[in-house]
């Protein structure tokens, strides 16, 4: 366990002190500055504007430093082939996979801890600004909204060690993992969609069908959106929270034991 | 090597002044273009749900200030929206709504604007029905639905239906319960919209907004001061006045009030005052 501990550690410490970390808390800092200017131009659900704002910020940054930091922490080690200096030591192939995956884990756990709590600037401002008597918001709800987008970066970093531990570059990991999370995205809608049968246009049974496999097989990360939900104050049940929350536990132990095989069975160059 | 550093100064000096030129030919050129471009197309609520992926109402903000930033520009340039443009405008909320069906903005600027503005009603109260659907803490929600039903439409049992259900929600106020009691009473129908108007008036801050209540509110008081006079009249004659000129010919006013919309008011063969600008 130690073994993982310290391959995390250095895994996130290598994360924070990455250059681009800084770019990527500048562009969330200019646009929590736009937020408190844009949120003028609306007319009365402006706290709303506000948190949709805030809150994309935070869930954009937290993928950015995944997909721009996180996949070439895995990348560093098997291209600077750094990777014969950890694997000769008295660690496991799969304590190292692990280990990394928190590595990971923590640096997307620092920026949302960050930006969170930067994140409710704007809100309160956009609060002070204009007061609707008929608009709800809670910041008990704000807060669950931004531990489910830290939720939903666990399950694309541990889609990320999926794909790490078997690619041969970190570039092609980096799309399969945009990919992976763009289909996840959506699958919910796509199903939706073809079921609601719109405008009675004939679906290809194959097609269908398949929108319903890839629903089981993708990660649904829309479950892990509740930025409406924090933005007009809705109330969320505990069923969801409860099942949601092992959804996502479920996903990242399947998604870790696949890469672990197939970590283990990788020869290296 | 001080050769090159001058062409580079040069070129790079040639460059700047040019597109010091360009820029405001270029913006132009843009502003030409867009006008012509016109409404665009509205991507449907079912794709457009998929294409957000996490940014729903990020999308549902940007697709309402579009097209509020389209209607406002028509509103400085002193121009009117056609019909297709309505058209566009009701389909970019109902898109916005579709994508986050909670949020007020769309609700409130379709309802005022699409009532008001131009004669689409049906729409108007679609998106707040659907407010309704979704806003069921909000009174306001089926307030404006009860005005438009009341006094677009005509249908008083709805209006009353719509007022009760307003009248149940935390926030409406003690006024709501007697203006729905009094609209199951056929009649008094300006007085009633007077009443609507100035409980509305209250809960309106933005200035254009409030411009466009307040002149229907002065029309109809117009209106409602005509309608007691021909009743006046009425009483004391015995008979029914041909024209409102007439009123000042026996005496009774000493003017015909000003229409806010810039028509005359007249007395309709039915007995009702109207107005030739028909409040537009």
């Amino acid at each position: 366990m130690t073994a993982v501990w310290s391959v995390a550690l250095i895994t996130f410490k290598e994360g924070i002190k990455n250059r681009v970390i800084f770019g990527i808390f500048i562009i969330a800092l200019l646009l929590f500055a736009a937020t408190t200017v844009v949120i003028t131009f609306f007319m009365r659900d402006i706290v709303k504007v506000a948190v949709d704002l805030s809150l994309s910020t935070v869930s954009f940054a937290g993928l950015l430093t995944l997909l721009f930091i996180g996949v070439n922490l895995f990348g560093k080690d098997l291209d600077k082939r750094t990777i014969y200096m950890v694997i000769s030591r008295p660690i496991s192939r799969s304590e190292y996979l692990v280990g990394k995956f928190i590595g990971i884990v923590l640096l997307a756990l620092a920026v949302v801890v960050f930006l969170g709590l930067l994140s409710s600037v704007p809100v309160i401002l956009s609060k002070r600004f204009y007061y609707y008597p008929e608009a709800r918001f809670d910041w008990w709800i704000y807060s669950i909204a931004v531990v489910y987008i830290f939720i939903k970066l666990a399950v694309v970093s541990a889609v990320i060690t999926l794909f790490a531990s078997f690619t041969s570059n970190s570039f092609i990991a980096l799309i399969l993992s945009l990919v992976t999370y763009i289909i996840g995205q959506s699958t919910e809608g796509v199903k939706l969609l073809l079921a609601s049968k719109v405008e009675k246009i004939d679906v290809n049974p194959v097609l269908s069908h398949m929108a319903g496999i890839a629903y089981y097989i993708f990660p649904n990360i829309s479950a892990f959106d509740l930025k409406t939900q924090a933005a007009h104050g809705l109330s969320i049940g505990p069923s969801y929270i409860i099942w949601t929350a092992l959804y996502a536990v479920f996903y990242i132990v399947i998604a870790l034991s696949i890469g672990a095989l197939a970590f283990r069975r990788r020869e290296f160059p | 090597m001080q050769r090159s550093l001058i062409s580079a100064i040069l070129v790079i000096s040639f460059a700047f002044i040019g597109s010091v030129f360009a820029i405001p030919k270029v913006s132009l050129e843009r502003d030409k273009l867009r006008q012509k471009e016109g409404v665009g197309l509205v991507m449907p609520s079912q794709i457009a749900q998929i294409v957000a992926l996490e940014f729903k109402g990020l999308f549902a903000d940007a697709i309402f200030s579009k097209a509020m930033t389209y209607y406002g520009g028509k509103l400085i340039r002193g121009e009117k929206a056609t019909e297709e443009e309505w058209d566009w405008i009701y389909r970019n909320m109902d898109t916005a709504t579709d994508l986050d069906p909670y949020f007020l903005d769309p609700y409130y600027f379709g309802a005022t604007n699409l009532a008001w503005g131009t004669n689409k009603v049906k729409e108007a109260n679609l998106l707040l029905e659907k407010a309704f659907r979704y806003r069921d803490w909000d009174w306001t929600i089926p307030f404006y639905l009860g005005f438009n039903y009341f006094y677009f439409l005509q249908d008083n049992e709805k209006a009353a239906f719509y007022l009760m259900e307003a009248s149940k929600k935390q926030g409406s106020g003690t006024l709501l319960p007697t203006l729905a009691a009094r609209l199951a009473y056929q009649g008094k129908k300006t007085e009633n919209a007077i009443i609507f108007l100035q409980e509305i008036l209250k809960k309106t801050d933005d200035e254009t907004v409030k411009k466009v209540y307040e002149k229907r509110l002065n029309a109809l008081k117009g209106i409602l001061f005509l309608e007691k006079v021909v009743a006046a009249y009425q009483d004391k004659f015995k008979a029914q006045p041909n024209k409102l000129d007439e009123l000042i010919a026996k005496g009774i006013i000493s003017e015909i009030p000003q229409d806010p919309y810039g028509g005359k008011f007249y007395l309709d063969k039915d007995g009702s005052i109207k107005t030739t600008s028909e409040l537009r």
